[in-house]
């Protein structure tokens, strides 16, 4: 369903990303690991066609969606990394804005915004600005913006962030509902035991290039490591993070 | 019949009303209103846009109103002006009006600067979802063009309905009154339309021609500049009428190159009593209208091309720069006149939001403005004589040119300690410092004298040297330094706040207040002190004036200060509206 072929990203000629390639079917939970500035917000904005590449092509159902970016993204949903809305708008506003630019008919809007609104626990703050919010219910808006008009390929970065422990227990099951119903699911975030639990398979960037893409159970038995921190660690092999932690406490202890 | 055309209206409305287009178009008119940098914490004044659009229709409705005096048929009766021609007459008020149109039109496009243009949040929001960026262009040039149109007809609402009926009351004939009215109106509409659009070429040239990190570090000073042109626009209306008077003999005069001029040129074509050189000018404000309506919608073309469809690259990048040139003076000013950490550290913090935080910087620079326009208007007249300059002796006029600007940076500076940045952030000071015992008066006062002491020292006191002689340069220094303190005194009673971290004072409830008493201040500390200092230099004894004014002041300073309750001594971090109604809460005491 969406591929990605030797995607290769430079700002001021400095590869950020360098040919990246996967394949995301239908029914996939893909997993993006990697430490900061290892490429994994390029990678997600090349994906939703937020930056062009400087090489390679993404493909949805076979077509490089830089052709017709509209009909990719109605077919898309996106969650990014920070929750960026209108703080003059209410919450219900702001969805009734996402519906109609997505084209949705009015009669499937009001219900579908109302319903969401209630399961995702806003319906009370509904008509609050947004300015009002927390952070997690800035992020509960957004999930509802990219999930209500029912799109087969989700694309969430650390979507997790500022939700409270329902909220991200209710998150993760419906990824891996979703995920069953045949949705294509690209999830990007550093908290590996979220990935662990909810995502079929993982891609593991450092410095911008792939370092593992596969099976999460085929990466962590080639790996020979039980948990999922310790694969990461030994593919990242970025740092000793105990040296690090013996190390701040010494500078804490300093006079 | 007419009902069901009106529903039929109105369903039809409803359903362009729920197209992506005309949505997005509700958006980004709903954006350039409020603003793209209010974030939670509500650190935007929150005005409602109806307030906003009368207090903009205000300025030109109030003139109005006074132009009563001057066109009445029966005082003018009474007077004995016989023959009084009101068209005539009415030329400086036209004037006046498309200075005015412009100026306030102008002020506004400079105030939401940053909001014309679609920016990272509306990115965030908007390129993800199915729609083009053609639309995304579209629909925010229509918002643009409609607000254009609303904020035209809402500044020259009031003037456009008034100032004919003033003017041409005593006229028989309603259709005279009706082409007077058509004509003003047209003329002032098109004029602030020409404001707005000029300002918005500017950001969208530069935009398009200039690196997007240059064209942000520049922004502040370019819109300050702005403002200085728009005040030296409005101060022209004193001068400029009588100089257009004389235009037919003078067909080289400067003042053919001002824009306002050219739109008065406009006016009196359309009513038939331009001379050729008018004429003229009025053909140039329509071509000009023209050509910025073009090169502004061009310039957003290319510049959201350049700028908007860049906004993910230039996130991921991160210039560095290199700010150690900063360091230095802070150094300096720890070992000599910053005394507690508290006041090394908020010193930082204050000058380095003053100096790069773009809303702060823009209001100051609005004060500032002010004060260069009055100072030049001064220094204008005293040079061309309407002010009486004879002697060795420096003119009091002359004198208070450093008053002025000193008057106007120290309020504008107070002005901007109440304008909090990042509300969010002031955590880290409500941690960390004692509500009883700070230092908030001293910090502000040093960042007050911060910003006048030094060219007091560096400029007034060479140049007075230079010009009047080592006594008066020294008098004129010292007293310049004392009065700004006297007033960083004054302006910071009952201060309890550390600047730029606490939330809006209630400005809506006071506002007419502070505005009578910046008046008063400026007649006290401009006026009034460079008439003593000029009468105390033609005869020194009278230098002795100053010694009690000085004492006074600052007893009264200190006492009222001692006086004050502690509860009223407490630093604060939120603005409360004062409660008509408290309850005593008696029982407690029994």
């Amino acid at each position: 369903m969406l591929e990605a072929r030797e995607l290769t990203k430079c700002f001021a000629s400095l590869p950020a990303v360098k040919d990246v390639s996967f394949c995301l079917a239908p029914g996939q939970v893909l997993g993006c690991l990697g430490p900061n500035g290892s490429g994994k917000s390029t990678t997600v904005k090349m994906l939703t066609g937020l930056l062009e590449p400087t090489r390679g092509r993404v493909l949805f159902n076979g077509e490089d969606i830089q052709k017709d970016l509209v009909s990719y993204r109605k077919c898309l949903g996106y969650v990014p990394e920070e929750a960026n809305l209108y703080p003059y708008l209410s919450g219900r506003e702001y969805l009734e804005m996402v519906g109609i630019l997505r084209g949705m008919p009015r009669s499937r809007l009001e219900g579908k915004i109302d319903t969401l609104l209630d399961l995702f626990s806003l319906h009370s703050h509904r008509h609050s600005s947004i300015a009002s919010y927390s952070k997690g219910m800035r992020q509960r808006i957004l999930l509802i913006a990219a999930l209500m008009d029912n799109p087969e390929v989700l694309i969430f970065d650390e979507p997790l962030s500022g939700l409270d422990v329902i909220s991200a227990l209710v998150l993760k099951n419906l990824i891996k509902t979703l995920g069953q119903q045949a949705r294509a699911i690209f999830y990007c975030s550093h908290v590996l035991e979220v990935v662990e639990q909810v995502c079929s398979h993982l891609l593991i960037l450092r410095k911008g290039n792939v370092i593992a893409c596969d099976t999460t159970a085929a990466i962590q038995k080639n790996i020979e490591h039980r948990s999922l921190e310790r694969t990461f660690m030994h593919l990242v092999e970025e740092v000793d993070a105990e040296k690090i932690t013996r190390d701040i406490v010494s500078v804490m202890n300093a006079a | 019949m007419t009902s069901s055309f009106m529903s039929s209206l109105r369903q039809d409305w409803g359903v362009h009303a729920q197209r992506p287009f005309f949505r997005l178009v509700r958006l980004f008119v709903d954006r350039i209103f409020h603003g793209s940098g209010g974030e939670a914490g509500g650190e935007d004044l929150d005005f409602s846009l109806g307030l906003v659009l009368a207090i903009l229709a205000l300025p030109g409705g109030f003139y109005s109103i006074f132009l009563f005096d001057k066109y009445s048929s029966l005082l003018e009766w009474i007077r004995g002006q016989h023959n009084f021609d009101p068209l005539a007459a009415a030329l400086p008020d036209e004037y006046f009006f498309i200075v005015l149109s412009m100026v306030v039109t102008g002020t506004v496009a400079v105030w939401r600067w940053d909001s014309i243009f679609p920016d990272r949040r509306d990115y965030a929001n908007l390129v993800p979802l199915p729609i083009s960026t053609r639309i995304i262009f579209l629909a925010n040039l229509a918002a643009i063009v409609f607000l254009t149109l609303v904020l035209a007809l809402d500044v020259n609402a009031a003037s456009a309905m008034l100032f004919p009926l003033v003017v041409s009351g005593s006229q028989q004939a309603l259709g005279y009154v009706a082409q007077f009215a058509a004509i003003h109106a047209m003329v002032i509409v098109l004029a602030s339309i020409f404001s707005f659009f000029a300002v918005f070429a500017t950001v969208g040239v530069l935009m398009f021609s200039l690196p997007y990190t240059v064209f942000r570090r520049i922004s502040l000073y370019l819109r300050g500049l702005i403002i200085v042109c728009l005040l030296t626009l409005l101060s022209t209306s004193f001068a400029v009428p009588s100089l257009v008077d004389r235009l037919p003999r003078t067909p080289h005069s400067p003042i053919r190159f001002l824009p306002s001029v050219w739109f008065l040129g406009l006016c009196q074509t359309l009513r038939g009593e331009a001379d050729p050189s008018l004429a003229m000018l009025g053909r140039i404000a329509i071509l000009g209208s023209l050509c910025v309506i073009f090169v502004a919608i061009a310039a957003y073309a290319l510049s959201y091309r350049r700028c908007f469809t860049r906004i993910p690259e230039n996130l991921d990048i991160t210039p560095e720069t290199n700010r150690w040139y900063s360091s230095w003076p802070f150094s300096v000013l720890d070992l000599t006149v910053l005394r507690s950490p508290f006041q090394r550290a908020g010193y930082r913090f204050a000058m380095r939001t003053l100096l790069r935080s773009e809303h702060h910087g823009l209001v100051l620079g609005g004060f500032l403005s002010l004060g260069i326009v009055i100072a030049s208007q001064v220094l204008f007249f005293t040079f061309n004589g309407k002010i009486d300059d004879a002697g060795r002796v420096p003119s009091a006029a002359l004198l208070s040119i450093p008053f002025i600007l000193s008057y106007c940076i120290l309020v504008g500076l107070r002005f901007v300690f109440d304008i909090p940045t990042e509300l969010r952030a002031n955590w880290i000071f409500r941690l960390s410092l004692d509500k009883t015992v700070h230092e908030c008066i001293p910090l502000a006062r040093k960042v007050l004298l911060t910003f006048v002491l030094p060219w007091v020292f560096a400029a007034v006191f060479p140049v007075s040297a230079y010009l009047w002689g080592w006594t008066a340069a020294l008098l004129h220094t010292a007293l310049i330094t004392i009065w700004s303190a006297l007033l960083a005194g004054i302006l910071l009673v009952r201060f309890r706040k550390v600047p730029f971290a606490c939330s809006y004072p209630p400005f809506r409830d006071s506002a007419i207040v502070v505005v009578l008493s910046y008046i008063l201040g400026f007649l006290a500390f401009v006026v009034l002190t460079s008439r003593l200092e000029y009468w105390a230099l033609l005869d020194p004894a009278l230098m002795l004036l100053f010694v009690p004014i000085i004492f006074g002041t600052w007893y009264g300073l200190h006492r009222f200060q001692q006086e004050t309750v502690d509860i009223d001594k407490q630093l604060i971090f939120e603005e409360k509206q004062s409660i008509a109604f408290e309850v005593l809460d008696l029982d407690r005491w029994s």
